[in-house]
C-alpha cells in the first residue's frame, strides 16, 4: 500500500527553461538505469526474498525510488513547461516534441522507450542482490555524467542529492548481502537456492 | 553502542563479495543531510564535479527571498528525508539504539510539522486534514499547488 504526500522528497524549483537539459535528464525517468526501472526492480524482487529483513529493505528502497522518479519528472516538467515553438524546433528537443509535445513519457536520453528488459527479477537472492548493487553503481554513473555537463545550479542540486542516494543504497544492499550470507552455510553459499529449494533451508 | 548480534559478518569466502556493515556515526544536522543526500558523514562520498553546488537548506541560506511557507516546506523535507535515510539504516541495523532514539524523535517532529503545515497553509497528507485543522468543515485535499509546480505558478491551469 502506498499513500501520496503532496510534496517532492527534494524541493525542485527550476527557473530557466532548457529543453536540452530535459532531454538528458529524462534518462533517469525511463532509461536503462533510471528511477522507474529501479523501483520496479526492487518492488518485484521483494516478494520471494528468503530473508524477511531483506524483503523489508527492498520495499523501503523501492518506495524511495518512486519519489526519486517524481523528482526527475518534476525537473523535466519545469525545464520544458514554458517551451516556445522556436525552442521546440531548435533546442535539441525536436524529436521528443513531435511524439510527446511537452508531456512526460518514460524514455532514455537517446529515445529508447522504457522496458522491463532493463531490469531483472531472478528468484535467486544472490543474483538479485548483485543486480541491485550493480544497478546503484550504474545510476550513480549516470548522475556523474549529468553533473559533468549540466551547469544550472537549480538542476545540479537535486542531481547531487540523487547521486548520493545511489551510494547509500549500494551500502544497504551490501549489508543485505551480509545478512543473507549470515543465514547460510559459508562453506558453500551456492549449495541450494533459498528462494526456491525451501526444504533445504532448515537442514 | 551498535548491537549487531544478529550478524556475524566477517566470514570471507571465495566467489562471494563482502561489504562492511556501517557503524553508527554522528549524523549531520538535517539541512546538511538533505543537501548531501545522507544523514551520515561516513557515507558521504562526494564527486569532484559537484563540490561547487551551494546548499539551499543549510543554516546560512544563500537566498533570503524564500517565503515563510517555502521555509516550512523545506523544514518538512529535512525531517522527512532524515526519516527516509534512517529507515534504511534501521532495516539493516534493527538493534541500534542510537538510530531507534533518533527515529522516534524524528517521527514525532514530522507528525507535528505536518499538522502545523496543514494548519498554516494546506494539508500534505490526508491525515493532516484532521490533525492540522480539526475544527474545519472543509475537505482541503485539493488546496495548495501540485508538487511539481513551484509556489504560485498555478496561473496556467484551467
Amino acid at each position: 500500500m502506498w499513500a501520496y504526500e503532496k510534496r517532492l522528497a527534494y524541493p525542485v524549483n527550476i527557473k530557466k527553461t532548457c529543453p536540452k537539459t530535459a532531454q538528458l535528464i529524462i534518462s533517469q525517468y525511463g532509461g536503462p538505469d533510471g528511477e522507474l526501472s529501479a523501483s520496479m526492480r526492487y518492488l518485484a524482487q521483494r516478494y520471494t526474498m528468503p530473508v524477511k529483513k531483506v524483503g523489508g529493505l527492498l520495499t523501503d528502497i523501492g518506495t524511495e525510488e518512486i519519489n526519486h522518479m517524481e523528482i526527475i519528472c518534476a525537473m523535466v516538467y519545469q525545464l520544458t513547461k514554458n517551451l516556445s515553438p522556436e525552442q521546440a524546433k531548435t533546442a535539441g528537443f525536436d524529436a521528443y516534441y513531435i511524439d510527446h509535445t511537452a508531456g512526460l513519457w518514460p524514455q532514455a536520453a537517446a529515445g529508447v522507450p522504457f522496458t522491463a528488459l532493463e531490469l531483472q527479477s531472478k528468484g535467486d537472492v544472490f543474483a538479485d542482490l548483485y543486480e541491485d548493487l550493480a544497478a546503484e553503481q550504474k545510476a550513480r554513473t549516470v548522475y556523474d555524467n549529468l553533473l559533468r555537463v549540466i551547469e544550472d545550479p537549480d538542476v545540479r542540486a537535486p542531481l547531487k542529492f540523487l547521486r548520493a542516494r545511489e551510494i547509500v543504497h549500494f551500502q544497504r544492499f551490501g549489508e543485505a548481502l551480509e545478512m543473507t550470507k549470515d543465514r547460510l552455510n559459508h562453506n558453500n553459499y551456492y549449495y541450494f537456492n533459498p528462494e526456491f529449494d525451501k526444504t533445504m533451508i532448515h537442514k | 553502542m551498535n548491537n549487531q548480534s544478529f550478524c556475524q559478518c566477517n566470514t570471507e569466502s571465495l566467489a562471494m563479495a563482502s561489504v562492511p556493515m556501517q557503524e553508527w556515526c554522528e549524523p549531520y544536522d538535517l539541512g546538511t543531510a538533505l543537501y548531501h543526500g545522507t544523514l551520515f558523514p561516513c557515507l558521504n562520498y562526494m564527486f569532484f564535479q559537484a563540490e561547487d553546488i551551494p546548499c539551499p537548506f543549510c543554516d546560512k541560506p544563500t537566498s533570503t527571498k524564500s517565503s515563510e511557507q517555502e521555509k516550512a516546506l523545506h523544514e518538512l523535507c529535512k525531517i522527512s528525508f532524515a526519516i527516509t535515510d534512517l529507515t534504511l539504516y534501521l532495516d539493516t541495523h534493527p538493534d541500534c539504539q542510537n538510530g531507534i532514539n533518533m527515529m522516534k524523535d524524528l517521527l514525532q517532529k514530522r507528525l507535528d510539522a505536518l499538522a502545523d503545515y496543514a494548519a498554516k497553509y494546506h494539508p500534505l497528507t490526508q491525515l493532516s486534514i484532521v490533525t492540522g485543522t480539526p475544527e474545519s468543515s472543509e475537505y482541503e485535499w485539493e488546496m495548495g499547488p501540485l508538487p511539481w509546480d513551484p509556489f504560485g505558478s498555478e496561473g496556467g491551469l484551467l
